[in-house]
């Protein structure tokens, strides 16, 4: 009997190439495949989408071979001691304002002092304040001190110019 | 390799870089009939081979900007159809479905299709189909490396070079492929030819 060779075989194997898909299948694979592209598309989330863009016009520049490795670790530690300087540097608008706010005080008796004599820039007006700060503190929930800050002092608006 | 195909091809890669879709769909019609040879014959299933052939040109598309032509086209695209292929096998298993059953109607009336069916002994003696059926089973049960060179040698008739190049191995692992392959195709078809039944 004879064996099968390796020129039979590769005359077998040859013939493979002859098998084809069912006819139009390569008509409609480029249709199908820009279907699935545009499923696809749909399917992927803004940020995705964003990356992929980004990506695009990085390798569209080719900014890679601009821009060293070590200039990039410059320019992130720039804006790291940058950002770092912002927060340290801040001044506390809470503390502040509470500072420079002027305390209202109110003369407990009035009438004896309206004299005449006394003009009302020699007025001797009574330092105790009309509201006891410790008695008033006492009706909040929390101990510790609280300032409020919606208020503005009167000199601090703006002047209207006509 | 064709040097006019490779300027083509280099043409249309450059515009399809620059953004023009429809280069890129000249790219697609160009080697789907190719690609599809060789992944059909690799997992011998048409729904596998349609699937996985839109994933590898969605793929090209997708890496086509990162392509800067240190390899032809041709190559790349078969590289990436190749490895992409080998994957799903590795996924897919050994539960494959054998859809190569059948040869196509048109290869029955092919000329070299006849001139092989009517010369060697054993070929004429066996039935054509059910030895293209023997053939397909054999080639299942190849590895899939192995499989895949003898798809691109034998099939698609690349030179060593250029699947040595697809598959990134030397021409010596290609050649020493390609001959443990063909002995255990030319074992399993001899069997079949002893005890035809089986």
């Amino acid at each position: 009997m004879d064996e099968f060779n390796d020129n039979e075989i590769t005359k077998l194997l040859r013939l493979k190439r002859y098998e084809q898909p069912p006819a139009g299948y390569f008509e409609n694979f480029i249709h199908e495949f820009h279907r699935r592209q545009r499923d696809e598309l749909l399917r992927q989330p803004l940020w995705r989408i964003c990356v992929d863009r980004a990506r695009d016009f990085v390798i569209s520049f080719n900014l890679s071979t601009l821009t060293s490795y070590p200039a990039a670790v410059t320019a992130v530690l720039v804006c790291a001691a940058v950002i770092s300087l912002k927060i340290y540097q801040t001044p506390q608008p809470a503390t502040v304002a509470a500072k420079d706010r002027p305390v209202l005080v109110v003369p407990a008796s009035t009438e004896p002092e309206w004299t005449l004599a006394s003009p009302v820039a020699t007025r001797v007006f009574n330092t105790r304040s009309l509201r006891n700060i410790t008695e008033s503190a006492k009706t909040h929930r929390s101990g510790t001190p609280r300032y409020v800050l919606d208020s503005v002092p009167v000199s601090y608006e703006t002047t209207f110019k006509f | 390799m064709d040097e006019a195909r490779k300027d083509e091809d280099q043409q249309l890669v450059a515009r399809t870089q620059e953004g023009d879709a429809s280069a890129f769909d000249q790219l697609v019609v160009k080697y789907t009939p190719r690609l599809y040879g060789l992944v059909y014959n690799m997992t011998s299933n048409h729904e596998d081979t349609n699937d996985l052939l839109q994933d590898i040109f969605a793929k090209a598309y997708k890496a086509i900007r990162g392509f800067r032509g240190k390899s032809s086209f041709y190559t790349w695209i078969h590289s990436i159809a190749v490895n992409m292929t080998l994957n799903f096998l590795k996924k897919r298993g050994r539960r494959f479905q054998l859809s190569l059953d059948d040869v196509d109607a048109s290869i029955q009336n092919d000329k070299e299709f006849i001139e092989a069916t009517a010369s060697s002994s054993p070929v004429r003696e066996a039935d054509l189909s059910e030895l293209q059926k023997r053939l397909n089973e054999a080639m299942m049960k190849l590895s899939d490396e192995h499989r895949a060179v003898v798809t691109m040698f034998h099939i698609q008739g690349m030179p060593h070079a250029e699947i040595s190049k697809i598959l990134r191995v030397s021409e010596g692992t290609v050649r020493s492929r390609l001959f443990y392959a063909n002995r255990q195709l030319q074992n399993y078809l001899d069997e079949f030819r002893k005890n035809p039944v089986t």
